[in-house]
């Protein structure tokens, strides 16, 4: 009866030990690892910042136009410059203006005024921008000019206001065109 | 019937709100920007030219506030006596608030000259007339030309600047006595006008 009991504690010894030899791999046998840096995701910018507008006369002399008073035969000439940061190898965007409270109270005929319109460096006019080689950065203007016309005749018109009230400026990304993009 | 109608109309706006984000896609999300600015109120000048009469010392602007032309009354110091010259002027002021340049030229014209009694001092009139620097300028006889229907055109006068009109009226030495005690009334129009001040602006 005690053999018995000795033989069979034996044979779990040494089925236990058998398992452990059967675990291949982890004792002994070929072994190798290779490693790999997939890379860091960096994201692009996208961005509209408009310097201060500035006005000038006909003859390209800068004016303050919350003193300065037209008179028939003026031509003034408003200018803001907007820095657009583009970055991103499929970066795509719309730069669109919108106006709003403008308020002209000059009669029509006096007066020529030009709509508000933005431009690019190379003077075309700005709609679908792209990132630009060599700099995050590009800069599209906005421009409008306001001619009181000489044909003016008696007093017309004087102290007349026009308001060009708020102008926004959007730079939304767009998709359309950038394959793989969607 | 009720259950099928809805779901039909569910299906629809679904349908359109797939189409909408299909087609303006871009605008639902994606990065934007935006800056702002307000560029200005762009304002005109006034016209205001200042009137002074001397000796009167009358003062008006030329148009006033209800848009009518105003009207000043020189009235000479002295009476007339055959031979004999009066004096009087009016100073005219540019009294813009132009921001750049707005020079003005100032024209004085003639009326019909009408007088008190028979009306025969009207005829025993001369009236010349000249452009001086200052009021002063009027009281000396030097310079004075008659004063034609076209009228006497002041030189250019610039903002804040101003030009005398200087007119002299004088009595016929011949006058018949019958234009004693008569009172002789000379209208003069004074017209200001922008000049183009400004190069190719005009």
């Amino acid at each position: 009866m005690k053999n018995s009991t000795l033989i069979k504690g034996t044979a779990a010894i040494a089925v236990g030990a058998a398992l452990l030899l059967g675990g291949g791999g982890t004792l002994a046998a070929w072994n190798a690892e290779a490693a790999a840096t997939p890379g860091t995701i960096v994201s692009g910018d996208l961005n509209v910042t408009a310097a201060a507008g500035v006005w000038t006369d006909r003859a390209g002399t800068v004016i303050d136009i919350n003193t300065y008073k037209v008179v028939p035969g003026d031509k003034l000439t408003y200018t803001q410059a907007l820095t657009v940061k583009l970055t991103g190898d499929k970066m795509a965007a719309d730069i669109t203006l919108t106006g709003a409270d403008s308020a002209n109270n000059f009669t029509a005929d006096n007066v020529a005024i030009s709509p508000l319109q933005l431009k690019k460096g190379d003077n075309t006019v700005a709609t679908r921008l792209a990132p630009v080689t060599g700099s995050p950065t590009q800069t599209v203007t906005a421009s409008t000019t306001f001619e009181f016309k000489s044909t003016t005749a008696t007093r017309s018109d004087v102290n007349t206001s026009y308001n060009l009230g708020n102008v926004k400026y959007t730079l939304q990304q767009v998709v359309a065109g950038q394959t793989g993009l969607s | 019937m009720r259950i099928r109608r809805s779901l039909k109309a569910a299906a629809l706006i679904a349908a359109a709100v797939v189409l909408g984000l299909l087609t303006v896609q871009g605008t639902y999300a994606l990065w934007s920007a935006s800056a702002s600015a307000a560029p200005g109120t762009v304002q005109s000048a006034s016209f205001t030219m200042g009137m002074s009469a001397v000796p009167s010392g009358q003062t008006s602007t030329m148009t006033l506030a209800d848009g009518t032309p105003a009207k000043l009354a020189i009235t000479p110091a002295t009476t007339l006596l055959p031979g004999s010259s009066v004096y009087g002027g009016v100073a005219v002021t540019n009294n813009t608030n132009a921001g750049g340049t707005f020079n003005t030229t100032v024209t004085a014209a003639r009326g019909t000259v009408t007088s008190t009694g028979d009306g025969s001092l009207a005829g025993n009139v001369t009236i010349n007339a000249k452009i001086g620097a200052v009021a002063a300028d009027c009281n000396t006889a030097t310079g004075y030309t008659t004063l034609t229907s076209a009228g006497l055109t002041s030189p250019a006068v610039p903002k804040t600047a101003s030009t005398v009109f200087c007119f002299q009226v004088t009595l016929n030495p011949n006058a018949p006595a019958s234009v004693k005690g008569q009172a002789v009334n000379i209208p003069l129009t004074l017209t200001a006008r922008q000049l183009c001040g400004v190069p190719g602006g005009c």
